[in-house]
């Protein structure tokens, strides 16, 4: 690893590339460009000294040790460049923003989605689940007259997928996940093989394959099917036409016996202890191997600067010392061409800062995240819950079809964590059966063994559109500790997601039903996320896949940026990750702005190579 | 530490936990969760918790019923002692000390560190639920590749 390089040196160098954010989509623009000969600056707002194990493990212990362990629960509290937090949300009086935490809520709904701000950005706390988007997915207004149309198909980012299932590691059979469309070209595999269902998994699949379920005229027959993860597992031998696949392991610059295989420590959020699951991290260590890409931690971009020509001259930064203290410097950076990675919130409340809400007024507007819908409740048997990683199943079979005309799609997972998400189980068991349920004792081990091993938790990840009045905003009133503007959030959710919402908890029973399950599913009107819908309430929680706040198009009057997530109004200055997004479908968004970024990076290198000053090497 | 209070606090800890002496000195934590009860009570209620239960546990003998009776007479019911005894089971299971009720508070006007909190890094991996329910706790001693594939092995008492 080469010596961190610093401000002063930073300012002085002529990069190629300057990218706001080590995340995945900056990760992979910078090793993709890096590769290619071009020079590449990194700033990350978050701490991060050293792409070592010990730094790795410093996130892991303080989560051993955190009483609350929520999905940012590893990453620490730090003013100078914040994060949204789950337990923060609140219940929201009507009319009465609240802005006691980071992300200021200005409602009607609640949302608790997280994203992380540290090196590796949110990859550090993701699941892992790599999905590829449906082809129907890239035109819902022309095939279900909702929402927008991609200006791009499935078929221009199929090579791109690959690749990004390459990047990401992602273990699956493609037997597996041909469905609804989704295509392969006929000699591929994926990197490695698919990670073994779970006994659960098992259970649940023996007693509900087969099952037909009706969304208003399409019918459809359940199956279990494993999920594609990004997560090592044993490595395909036939890929990339026989030469096979070397997963990789912790990110280290020593040999390090860790993260070869997933152990089952069923901890993919808020952080894989031996990095089997593929975080951000591994991709920045390549491309620092290239000698081409410096990265500035804790410092935070703070202002793009646009010059009369309509490029970007320069951006601003903060840099400080202590996550304790808002001491800092600053400075600016140049380069030829920007990037912003710094995920669909950041990204927006940046530009939004710097005065540039585009041309077409939509930077921050049509944000997008999964409704997720959560049903629980207890097998007639011991299923083994809490092994594995979390999810290793899931229902496919309700994410495509004529329907979608009518109400969202959803995307079942079974988790093997059982109710951990809903109740904050086991804990919460464990306190009941203690404090009220006055068990001790042998009697305690076989009520906890009985109570927790039956659990049985269902994920149901519901389809968003992009609505214009679902926006991040920012407001003079609310800044952080080094005085940057903080995102507010507007968001609700339109019928067209709540009738899917109804649906699911129909399709959820008829499925506890075949499954004999006791259902225990119960949605409490004090809790965030609280909805009614038709005289029905449910808690919709969020799943941490913002989209949309600067979406892609094909006209600068609609949209923020073109197909290769180029702003419209700004010919140097890409904005990068599912902000681009036009529609989230349901599938995660890691894996499509993964394929995404590859595209942008193999557009910037052709921009960037008409430029005679530029020697691009291998 | 002093060995009588070690070992009355192990043998409550035993019949609370349902698991033995021996299962509970192999997670290191004995010490450590004496000294977190002794910081959040003080000294006097963890003397009269122990006392009553080496009284309990004399007074029954052999006989599992009337130490059952006992417990739930003289410890789990009394409304100084039966929260922290509760507050012990939870720390074994989970590694972490939750604030004690309210009313106990209240009456008791403790100054101690009562908070919730985990008790340390390595209270929560050896935490004694995970091997009760076959499983790991999130995040260490996974089981190993494919493991999760095989129906679970639980110890049943």
């Amino acid at each position: 690893m080469p010596a961190p390089i610093d401000h002063a040196a930073a300012a002085r160098t002529d990069y190629d590339v300057l990218v706001v954010g080590s995340g995945v989509s900056g990760a992979i623009i910078a090793r993709s460009l890096a590769e290619r000969g071009l020079q590449v600056l990194i700033v990350e707002a978050g701490p991060g000294e050293e792409l070592s194990v010990a730094e790795y493990e410093t996130h892991l212990t303080r989560f051993y040790g955190a009483a609350a362990k929520d999905n940012n629960s590893a990453y620490e509290v730090n003013p100078n460049a914040p994060m949204p937090r789950s337990p923060d949300v609140r219940r929201l009086q009507a009319g009465h923003p609240d802005s006691t935490s980071y992300l200021i809520q200005n409602g009607p709904y609640e949302m608790d989605s997280t994203y992380t701000r540290v090196l590796g950005g949110t990859t550090m706390h993701w699941e892992g689940k790599a999905l590829r988007m449906l082809p129907e997915d890239f035109q819902m207004r022309t095939r279900f007259g909702q929402g927008r149309d991609w200006p791009i198909a499935y078929d221009d980012l199929e090579l791109y997928y690959q690749q990004a299932e390459r990047e990401l590691g992602v273990s699956a059979d493609v037997a597996d996940q041909t469905f609804y469309g989704i295509t392969f070209p006929p000699d591929y595999v994926f990197p490695m093989h698919s990670l073994p269902q779970s006994y659960l998994d098992t259970i649940i699949a023996r007693d509900l394959d087969g099952t037909v379920v009706q969304l208003e005229e399409t019918e459809r027959t359940i199956l279990v099917r494993p999920t594609a993860q990004s997560r090592n597992s044993i490595p395909n031998p036939a890929y990339d036409g026989g030469k096979g696949y070397v997963p990789v392991g912790a990110v280290s610059t020593h040999q390090v016996d860790q993260g070869d295989r997933c152990q089952g420590n069923i901890n993919c959020v808020p952080l894989c202890p031996v990095q089997a699951k593929y975080s951000a991290r591994k991709t920045l260590s390549f491309g620092v191997r290239t000698g081409r890409v410096d990265i500035l931690t804790q410092t935070v971009a703070s202002q793009v600067h646009v010059g009369a020509d309509g490029q970007v001259s320069h951006v601003d930064y903060q840099a400080y010392g202590s996550t304790t203290s808002p001491e800092h410097v600053t400075g600016s950076l140049r380069a030829t061409t920007y990037v912003l990675a710094a995920n669909p919130v950041e990204n927006a409340r940046l530009l939004l800062a710097s005065g540039l809400p585009s041309s077409s007024g939509l930077v921050g507007r049509n944000l997008m995240d999964h409704a997720y819908l959560l049903t629980w409740g207890l097998l007639p048997e011991v299923a083994g819950t809490m092994r594995g990683s979390q999810c290793t199943s899931g229902i496919e079979d309700l994410r495509s079809g004529d329907f979608r005309t009518r109400h969202a799609a959803m995307r079942v997972s079974i988790h093997n964590d059982g109710w951990s998400w809903p109740t904050g189980s086991p804990y919460t068991d464990l306190i009941e059966l203690v404090d009220d349920a006055n068990a001790y004792g042998t009697a305690l081990r076989r009520r906890v063994a009985d109570r927790i091993s039956r659990q049985l938790m269902l994920s149901f990840m519901i389809d968003l559109p992009p609505e214009p009045s679902n926006r991040i905003t920012v407001d003079g009133r609310y800044v952080d500790a080094l005085g940057n503007l903080r995102p507010v959030l507007s968001y609700s959710l339109p019928d067209y997601t709540m009738d899917a919402v109804a649906v699911s908890r129909r399709v959820s029973r008829q499925l506890f039903q075949r499954l004999g399950v006791e259902d225990r599913t119960h949605y409490d009107p004090l809790d965030p996320g609280f909805v009614s819908h038709q005289g029905d309430g449910y808690v919709i929680r969020g799943g941490n896949h913002w989209s949309g706040t600067h979406i892609m198009g094909t006209a600068s009057h609609d949209s923020v940026v073109d197909s290769h997530q180029r702003s419209w109004d700004h010919q140097n200055l890409y904005l990068v990750g599912s902000g681009s997004m036009p529609s989230i479908g349901t599938s995660n968004t890691t894996l499509t702005l993964a394929a995404l970024s590859f595209r942008t990076a193999d557009h910037i290198v052709s921009e960037l190579t008409t430029r005679p000053s530029v020697t691009i090497e291998g | 530490m002093n060995d009588e209070l070690h070992e009355a606090f192990l043998d409550l800890s035993s019949t609370l936990t349902g698991y033995s002496r021996f299962r509970l000195l192999g997670t290191g934590q004995a010490d450590p969760y004496l000294s977190t009860t002794r910081e959040a009570v003080g000294e006097e209620v963890l003397a009269e918790l122990l006392n009553t239960y080496t009284d309990v546990h004399r007074d029954a003998g052999d006989d599992e019923k009337a130490l059952d009776t006992g417990l739930r007479a003289r410890i789990l019911s009394d409304r100084l002692l039966g929260p922290v005894a509760r507050n012990v089971i939870k720390m074994w299971f989970v590694g972490t000390w939750y604030e004690l009720p309210q009313e106990w508070r209240d009456v008791q006007a403790t100054r101690g560190h009562d908070s919730t909190h985990v008790v340390s890094p390595a209270s929560y991996t050896e935490a004694l639920l995970w091997p009760t329910i076959g499983a790991n706790p999130p995040g260490a001693k996974a089981q190993g590749f494919g493991s999760w594939a095989a129906p679970p092995t639980i110890d049943a008492p």
